[in-house]
């Protein structure tokens, strides 16, 4: 561990990153447009009644915060794994007496504290405008954290898992869109889970997918009793670990094969 | 493991250890291949055709600790792919290096804190950021007291001159500006052992001196090892004592960069310029069959002389001709090294 040069980077990526700021703001931008588009349909469709329990104002809480969630939890980094295997960039990385890993989770802290400066007013607005009706309760926002923190692990190394089999085939960055369209539709993006045909529930429990998106939020809005968040919980965490397990057995093997191009 | 080198060494205790030990180290790359056009693309989807490159083959040396070596070979000769294995970037396909008492492939922290890898062609710096930044970022990472980072870093930037580069984004210098900035980045650290990969790669001349004049200076000041190679013979005339050619991944020659003109280059040249002119030169020089007469320039004739006979033909000319000016000179190192790239041997 380095933890004094993992600060060190942190910091210095951030300052790059705002540099950017433009770049980030947009990117953010686009992340919201879908989830605001769904937000408009299930509101539309569940009208003055319900959807499988779910009021127009509880579907509005659900997407404002899954907005910044998924933000939270999008990991950036995981999308240049790939080139920097591929072009021989993170030779610079593995000539430092540090693991590669900090450098991308520097940028993954920086480029969070990016978007945030501008998803966190933009919802706060939204929220003025559409009012949506959350049931906070403190045992809610105190499991939140928790899962919150194992979605953003859980998609962070699930993908760079991925990511990294570039030391192998070259563009493996088709898996990462692969995992985002499953997120999409497994994730609670295209409707929460409480709305998926059963059958497509029960994958939505049992897969990563919802656990790296939807799952935080659910628990949050009080979709959730007690055994279904603790059954949650765990399989988040089972599979997180796995995540790590794959992203160690891959690095190991694929540094091996590495080919060090350029120069 | 075993090196013969070490054991030979063993016996004369004034002798210090390599720092640097390799022996039969060899790499092999696979490369992916397939013809040109649509259809042979498609084939290759289905069926991955793979040749294999042997890059580098059973290479060993060793390095005293302080030396600085010129690793020379044209293009694709497997310079660069030694210095990867031997920063760590590479895991070989056989063979073992021992570098400072690590395998270098294992990339252990306290190896890498040792050891600098410079590329030519290659940044270490973040772009977006003034190099001051980058800096300060890499003594973190390299665990720098702060009293020894400003001290080092003072240094390097006076020697250097390049107070004024410090706090411009590293993406608007100039090449040759960058390349301070890169060699700073490789220094910061006090690293015992030095790679540089061309490190005066697409400099100008006047550049090209003073990083040379700085590498040396530092290497005697601070008695770090290096392996260097470059493109330039004037970097390896002006560097390195002793040099190690590689051709065709393959160690051809490992000595005294003057002993390899010797032994490729059997002859000298003579040149002469004379007081008044000589008719009969000609004839005078078919006396001896291995000399031979190079086009005339600016008014100087040169002969190329088989080393053996130099003194005996210098002789003769003095007492015979009206000899205004005569010098003898070894072959230009480059002509010698085109003649080995050309060949492919010794």
């Amino acid at each position: 561990m380095n933890q004094r040069g993992g600060w060190a980077l942190i910091k210095n990526t951030w300052q790059s990153w705002i540099q950017h700021r433009g770049f980030f703001f947009l990117l953010a931008f686009g992340w919201m447009l879908p989830l605001l588009v769904y937000l408009f349909i299930w509101s539309a469709a569940a009208g003055d009644g319900t959807i499988a329990g779910l009021t127009q104002e509880s579907l509005a809480g659900y997407y404002l915060i899954l907005i910044l969630t998924n933000q939270l939890t999008y990991a950036t980094t995981n999308w240049t794994v790939g080139d920097n295997i591929r072009y021989g960039q993170i030779s610079r990385w593995l000539l430092q007496p540090m693991s590669p890993i900090y450098h991308a989770l520097s940028q993954e802290i920086a480029g969070k504290v990016v978007f945030m400066l501008f998803s966190i007013p933009i919802t706060g607005l939204l929220a003025l405008i559409i009012r949506p009706q959350l049931n906070l309760t403190w045992g809610q926002a105190l499991i939140f954290l928790p899962s919150i923190a194992l979605a953003w692990a859980l998609r962070f190394f699930w993908g760079y898992w991925l990511a990294l089999l570039a030391f192998w085939v070259t563009r493996a960055d088709s898996l990462l869109a692969l995992q985002d369209s499953l997120i999409f539709l497994l994730g609670g993006h295209l409707a929460p889970i409480a709305l998926l045909p059963p059958g497509l529930q029960t994958l939505a429990r049992l897969l990563p997918f919802r656990y790296m998106s939807a799952f935080p939020v659910e628990v949050l809005t009080g979709q959730l009793g007690v055994q279904e968040t603790l059954i949650g919980l765990s399989i988040q965490l089972g599979w997180t670990v796995l995540a790590i397990v794959l992203y160690r057995w891959v690095w190991t093997r694929g540094i091996r094969r590495y080919e060090a191009v350029g120069g | 493991m075993s090196f013969p080198y070490k054991t030979l060494r063993r016996q004369d205790a004034t002798q210090p250890e390599p720092i640097i030990q390799v022996s039969h180290l060899t790499k092999v790359y696979r490369v992916p291949e397939r013809a040109p056009g649509l259809g042979a693309s498609i084939r290759s989807l289905f069926k991955p055709q793979h040749s294999d490159v042997p890059a580098v083959t059973d290479i060993s040396f060793t390095v005293e600790p302080g030396e600085i070596v010129g690793l020379i070979g044209p293009n694709g000769a497997g310079k660069t792919t030694t210095l990867k294995m031997l920063s760590g970037l590479l895991y070989p396909s056989s063979g073992e290096a021992q570098v400072a008492g690590y395998t270098p492939w294992k990339r252990q922290p306290d190896y890498l804190r040792r050891i600098s890898m410079v590329m030519g062609n290659r940044s270490a710096l973040n772009w977006d950021i003034p190099p001051l930044d980058s800096f300060r970022v890499l003594s973190q990472i390299y665990r720098v007291p702060p009293d020894q980072y400003r001290q080092t870093l003072d240094e390097l930037i006076a020697t250097l001159d390049m107070e004024a580069l410090l706090k411009k984004p590293v993406r608007n210098l100039s090449l040759g500006e960058r390349m301070k900035c890169e060699l700073v980045a490789g220094l910061l650290y006090q690293p015992d052992i030095m790679f540089l990969d061309e490190p005066t790669l697409g400099l100008d001349v006047a550049m090209q001196r003073r990083l040379r004049t700085f590498l040396k200076a530092y290497n005697e000041q601070h008695t770090v090892t290096v392996i260097l190679t470059s493109h330039y013979m004037a970097d390896v005339t002006a560097l390195c004592p002793r040099v190690m050619l590689i051709h065709h991944g393959q160690l051809i020659y490992d000595g005294a960069l003057h002993a390899l003109a010797a032994r490729l280059a059997p002859f000298k040249l003579v040149r002469l310029q004379f007081s008044t002119p000589v008719e009969n030169f000609d004839d005078f020089v078919a006396q001896w069959p291995a000399v031979e007469q190079l086009p005339v320039e600016n008014g100087s004739r040169t002969l190329r002389v088989p080393r053996a006979d130099v003194p005996l033909v210098t002789a003769r000319l003095l007492e015979s001709l009206p000899v205004a000016d005569l010098s003898v000179e070894d072959p230009p190192i480059e002509a010698v090294i085109d003649q080995i790239y050309a060949e492919g041997t010794l």
